[in-house]
């Protein structure tokens, strides 16, 4: 249950603080070298963990034979399934072991652990471990796991095939019937690659545990302590009441570090050997034990009447989730409810399957379901207006959903901004002039594409703390983690903008799990939002409260109260009477009432699934969030010679609501595409018979600063409105989720060649061209 | 078992007396016996930048780099940069710019823009972009970063 | 691991002896990598870096001696290198990123053989002389023939490169170096490194030489027969590259297909061809 009491949110902010580009208080700390991130902590003691990956995609462990790294001088602790509680852990579905036991489901998963006095003897420690396998048969594509004679990974769980980690299937309307009214109709099938976050700081953590109380204190980079507590508590078996987790500076994360990492782990570590423990992955352990962006196969047909107006839809997606279902299910129900994208097509058939193969599991990442379906979707849009001969912008306007409209599965959609995006996109990107296909160098062609992007702000529970102090500052605690988006600064602006304080006057407290209020996660476009609006709410109760204390101080009644900028209320039209928070404070502290403190919790509502309108399986509601729009542009230069494209120019065009850091906000966006634009052209984890070929960043290539455009620009559109602070909506993600079908679509109008599957790598396209011609 | 050797190394002007095995890099050396933890490990393997120093002035990658070589050679790291309490011009406008997110890039970034604006004063946006072509920020995007530091320079 | 910084090259061939598996160390990029990776562990390191020879640049009448501990970016700063010499230093310039051509030698380029790399490909496009020291003394032997196979020279154990030499070539050859890759900090997918020689519009000599797309540097006579003579029209280029890429044995790896990497190999001939000649007339 949220707070039932929905404060009209300050409608417009006190003071100056809220929407300037104010520095974040960390950025000195980090351009000095003196932000201590996990892996730079060292306590006495201290000894150092690393993990032993399986050889093998699918395997049955029939024997561990330990004692000779036991053995190595200086080893403290080998774990291995067998010294662990037999429990699985995931957000979804508990199908993880935190070391295989029983069988090895992806080559690279730990299969074993050792703590020694440094990290070579650990190292070596590994090598001495010896583990009998029995190999079974693998599988590693999503549609060939579905087969009746295909491997299985897991015990089944109910009817259905045990590969299928979920099944989600929406219909609206009567698609099979109208196909014949459209006239055009194209279909496709996508393919979309297995993504890697590629944070810049690999998986860390530190683990203590107290001798005396047993209470296992984590130190580690993550998005979330309060689920790095309930997992690793689960995952050991301890109570959550014996876990305490604290973050210290992340290196990035991306929704990489959503769920647990190498937490339970290092934790059971430290138990087993008596003594502190600091685990840090070595990049390639990252990349083959971690996780990544579902890799998805999609088809998808789309059909439209003469006049543009489309009509049917129909998509089937498979979702890769490798191995385990992390937060696989819940990306597939993303992924589905975003199938019909952002228009209105009255019949559509959407039937999503969320597949475990004997591959890395594939988790949260930026834009969770979205960037994948956005591809075909948005591809497929522009083929459609290519067929009706329509510019691309007219078509997506024609049938953009507007405000009041419903979404697939009957949400209201509340603040309808695709079109004023999609508007503004045209104009900022010179559209029109650069549709005309502007001359080049010899062997190269030039052209522009658009994407329509959607996405959701939101997703499950926060609460805030806001405190006054005794001398009228005020403390501000939620438990959410800045891992470098800004979220520490921008919310701090929230307060200041909610209180009318300075920056100077707030104390932003960081996340520990012993005394922060909970928050889910700093992901999914929610912690601005989310976290946002509940200190709006927490500090609209502390004003409650100040002005009761000025009420009785200043002989005026509330009503006539206002606050004013730098810790003070005041009265209405009597500009020489006011009285400072430090006053009021003095007296809730001394003389009545007791301190001044709030605290706000929300959860953004449920939608539950029309099923008059919409027949329904597996998908019985979402409980994601409020729906953003976006529109983005990019302008690329395709070598016919070699198939190479780059990436000139770019617009993102956002609607936040509220701008309350434009830096902040711009920087976002700007590093989302540019993730964006590593999805769209060379980022993809390849396998060779289960064994991942390309576990390092000398082999896996993210874009570096001459492979993006020099004017990549982020346009913020402000249309407050709805339940985040100040009327923002969430950006996090949604800078990434557009670029790789506006990126392919610029190469479709460059030269004509089509492009089905991500990551557009020159080779692909060359081929493309060559189809083409 | 490696023979162990002692050296002394030049780090931000300071002697420090260390015996090491051979194989240790400068990173493993900065961050675990110096305790001078600003300088990152993205890698271990050339390709992200993050663990960049300084040696005689040019920018060089401390996991590539033996500690044993480096006796007798001026290692500069992220916490010899700054003079006092006033951040360098690069830190500075990193800062002012908003271009700073996760921040494990920026030990390598700063010391790479150092170099530049040492070697020139006034680089341009393309010179500033390839001045930068060992670092990588999975952050950014790059566009604040590039800007950040054009500004020093003068140019937009 | 044992680790030895001799100061004069005979120094060095006494420490690279003394050890049965004993490793020269150059800049270290690709040799520390390989050792934090745990592909390879060493018995012996003995470090070149205190061998003054070893970083001179010479420059003589027919060409310019460059020393083995030289760095990508002493010689891509290094303005004597034009005409036929640029080859080297186009590529020099261009490798991998800063930091890297901040490290890495033109010893270590050759001593790793790794054919992913381009500093050999414009070596051998540059018909460069290798000075190898040994416990024979020194010999000068054609860089081409140093390599033998992906990560294998024709060095004997205890052996190295001292210097390089580049010769002139002819008066008004250019030198020209072409990457492609999938990024701009990688390993290219392939390489062209070629020098040309033009009288007129006839191509007079020209050697061209293929990276990436071997277990060593691609070079083959009939493809630069099949271009001299010629105005280096369409057909000549496409049936020069067109045998190129039928000797080419490349590999399928991250950066491409063996498949494409052929494909590439005769249209980026035609880019850097079309490229050279560009830089010889201004
Ligand atoms: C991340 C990264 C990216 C790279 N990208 C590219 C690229 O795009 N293009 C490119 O061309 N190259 C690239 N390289 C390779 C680089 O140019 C060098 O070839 C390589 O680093 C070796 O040079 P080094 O001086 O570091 O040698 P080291 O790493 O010190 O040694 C390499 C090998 O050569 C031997 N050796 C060293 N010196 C000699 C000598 N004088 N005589 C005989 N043997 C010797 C060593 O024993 C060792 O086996 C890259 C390297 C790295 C690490
Ligand atoms: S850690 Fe050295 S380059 Fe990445
Ligand atoms: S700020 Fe995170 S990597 Fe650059």
């Amino acid at each position: 249950m949220s707070d039932d009491v929905r404060p009209e949110p300050a409608p417009r902010p006190v003071g100056e603080v809220l929407g300037q580009s104010v520095p974040k208080p960390d950025a000195r700390e980090k351009v000095t070298g003196r932000a201590v991130y996990t892996e730079d902590l060292c306590v006495p003691g201290m000894l150092h963990g690393a993990l032993l990956g399986s050889p093998h995609p699918h395997a049955r462990i029939l024997s561990y034979d330990t004692s000779r790294a036991r053995a190595l001088p200086g080893v403290r602790a080998v774990l291995t399934a067998e010294d662990l509680p037999a429990h699985d852990i995931g957000p979804a579905i508990k199908d993880q072991p935190v070391l295989a036991r029983g069988k090895v489901r992806y080559a690279g998963e730990p299969v074993a652990a050792v703590a020694a006095v440094d990290l070579p003897t650990a190292r070596r420690a590994l090598g001495l471990i010896d583990i009998q396998y029995e190999v079974l048969p693998a599988v590693f594509d999503a549609e060939e796991a579905l087969r009746p004679d295909a491997p299985v990974l897991h015990a089944p769980r109910g009817p259905g095939h045990p590969n299928a980690a979920s099944y989600i299937r929406l219909v609206e309307g009567t698609p099979d019937s109208v196909w014949a009214r459209c006239h055009v109709v194209v279909e496709d099938v996508y393919e979309t690659p297995a993504q890697q976050h590629i944070y810049l700081e690999p998986c860390s953590t530190l683990a203590e545990v107290d001798p005396d109380s047993g209470k296992i204190t984590l130190h580690t980079s993550t998005q979330s302590g309060f689920r790095v507590q309930a997992v690793t508590a689960e995952a050991l078996g301890v109570p959550m009441s014996r876990v305490r987790v604290l973050v210290p500076r992340v290196g990035g994360a991306f929704g990489g570090k959503v769920e647990s990492t190498n937490q339970p782990i290092t934790a059971a570590l430290a138990m087993a050997a008596g003594a502190p423990v600091r685990l840090t992955f070595s990049r390639t352990d990252d990349m083959k034990m971690m996780r990544s962006r579902h890799g998805a196969r999609i088809f998808m047909r789309t059909g439209a009447t003469r006049d543009g107006r489309i009509l049917a839809r129909q998509v089937r997606i498979h979702f890769d989730t490798g191995a385990y279902a992390d937060d696989g299910p819940f990306v597939a129900n993303i992924g589905s409810y975003f199938a019909r994208g952002p228009y209105r097509i009255p019949h559509v058939d959407v039937q999503c399957w969320c597949v475990y193969t004997n591959k890395l599991r594939a988790g949260a990442f930026r834009g969770f379901g979205n960037p994948q379906i956005h591809f075909a979707s948005e591809v497929q849009v522009d083929r459609l207006a290519e067929a009706l001969g329509m510019d691309p912008i007219e078509l997506r306007l024609r049938n953009a959903l507007e405000t009041g409209e419903k979404w697939l599965g009957g949400a209201p959609v509340e603040s309808g901004t695709l079109r004023a995006c999609l508007e503004r996109a045209r104009d900022v990107s010179d559209w029109a002039r650069r549709r005309e296909r502007t001359p080049t160098a010899p062997g190269k062609q030039r052209g522009i594409g658009v994407a329509a992007v959607s996405h959701v702000s939101g997703l499950l529970g926060s609460s805030a703390t806001v405190r006054l102090n005794e001398d009228g500052t005020v403390t501000v605690n939620t438990g959410a983690v800045d891992t470098g988006q800004g979220s520490d600064v921008a919310l701090t602006q929230v307060a200041a903008g909610a209180l009318g304080l300075s920056m100077e006057q707030l104390n932003f407290s960081r996340p520990d799990t012993d005394t922060s209020p909970y928050d889910w996660c700093s992901g999914g476009t929610r912690t601005t939002f989310t976290v946002g609006r509940v200190i709006t709410q927490a500090c609209e109760q502390v004003r409650v409260q100040l002005f009761a204390h000025a009420s009785a101080l200043l002989q005026r009644p509330v009503r006539r109260l206002e606050l004013r900028p730098g810790g003070f209320v005041g009265v209405r039209d009597e500009p020489g009477t006011s009285v400072s928070f430090a006053a009021i404070a003095g007296r809730a502290l001394y003389v009545e009432g007791g301190p001044i403190i709030a605290s706000a919790r929300y959860l953004y509502p449920a939608w539950q699934l029309d099923t008059n309108r919409t027949q329904v399986e597996g998908l019985p509601f979402m409980g994601n969030g409020f729906f953003v729009f976006a529109a983005q542009v990019a302008e690329v230069e395709v070598d016919e010679l070699t198939g190479h494209v780059e990436v000139l120019e770019a617009w993102s065009v956002h609607d936040v609501g509220r701008v309350i850091n434009p830096a902040a906000t711009e920087g976002q966006v700007q590093g989302g595409f540019v993730q964006g634009l590593g999805y769209a052209l060379t980022e993809e984890l390849v396998w060779n018979e289960g064994q991942l070929v390309n576990p390092t960043m000398g082999d896996y290539k993210v874009p570096g600063v001459l492979d993006v455009p020099v004017a990549l620009h982020a346009v913020l559109l402000e249309q407050p409105f709805g339940p985040g602070p100040f009327g923002a909506k969430g950006v996090g993600e949604v800078g990434l989720v557009g670029v790789a079908p506006a990126i392919c679509n610029a190469i479709r109008h460059a030269t004509g060649a089509q492009v089905r599957q991500l990551p557009a790598t020159a080779e692909r396209v060359l081929r493309a061209l060559m189809e083409r011609d | 078992m490696s023979e162990t050797v002692s050296i002394s190394l030049t780090i931000n002007g300071a002697e420090h007396a260390l015996t090491l095995s051979p194989e240790r890099t400068l990173l493993d050396v900065l961050r675990e016996d110096v305790r001078a933890t600003g300088t990152r490990r993205g890698c271990d393997e050339g390709s992200c930048g993050a663990c960049t120093v300084l040696v005689e002035g040019l920018p060089v990658l401390s996991c590539l780099s033996l500690a044993v070589t480096l006796p007798g050679r001026a290692i500069t790291t992220i916490e010899g940069v700054r003079n006092g309490p006033e951040l360098h011009p690069v830190q500075q406008a990193l800062v002012r710019h908003g271009a700073v997110q996760c921040g494990f890039c920026m030990s390598g970034i700063v010391l790479a823009a150092k170099v530049l604006l040492e070697q020139n004063p006034s680089p341009s946006v393309d010179e500033v972009r390839q001045a930068l072509g060992s670092n990588v920020c999975r952050c950014s995007g790059y566009t604040r970063v590039v800007e950040a530091i054009a500004s020093v320079g003068g140019r937009p | 691991m044992r680790y030895a910084e001799p100061e004069s090259v005979e120094a060095a061939l006494l420490a690279l002896n003394a050890h049965e598996d004993a490793r020269c160390l150059a800049g270290g990029a690709s040799l520390v990598a390989m050792m934090n990776a745990g592909r390879i562990a060493p018995g012996m390191l003995v470090s070149l870096h205190r061998i003054p020879e070893l970083f001179t640049i010479t420059e003589a009448s027919d060409g310019i001696w460059l020393g083995a501990m030289c760095t990508h970016r002493t010689v891509a700063a290094d303005t004597r290198l034009g005409g036929a010499m640029e080859v080297v230093r186009g590529a020099a310039r261009q490798l991998a990123h800063p930091a890297i051509r901040n490290m890495a030698t033109l010893g270590g380029s050759i001593g790793l053989a790794d054919p992913r790399t381009e500093l050999p490909v414009a070596l051998v496009a540059a018909s460069a002389l290798a000075e190898v020291a040994g416990a024979h003394g020194r010999r000068a032997v054609p860089v081409e023939s140093l390599f033998v196979d992906s990560h294998r020279t024709s060095l004997q154990r205890g052996e190295f490169v001292t210097r390089v030499f580049l010769p002139r070539g002819a008066t008004g050859a250019v030198g020209h170096h072409l990457r492609f890759s999938r990024v701009a900090a990688d390993y290219p997918t392939v390489s062209v490194s070629l020098v040309l020689d033009m009288e007129g519009d006839t191509c007079q000599q020209v050697r061209v030489v293929v990276g990436s797309c071997a277990p060593v540097p691609l070079h083959l006579d009939a493809a630069d027969q099949r271009l001299i003579g010629t105005r280096l029209e369409a057909e000549d280029v496409a049936e020069a590259g067109g045998l190129l890429a039928q000797a080419a044995a490349p590999i399928d790896d991250v950066r491409g297909s063996a498949e494409y990497r052929r494909m590439l190999i005769p249209r980026l001939l035609g880019r850097a061809l079309s490229q050279a000649r560009e830089r010889a007339h201004v």
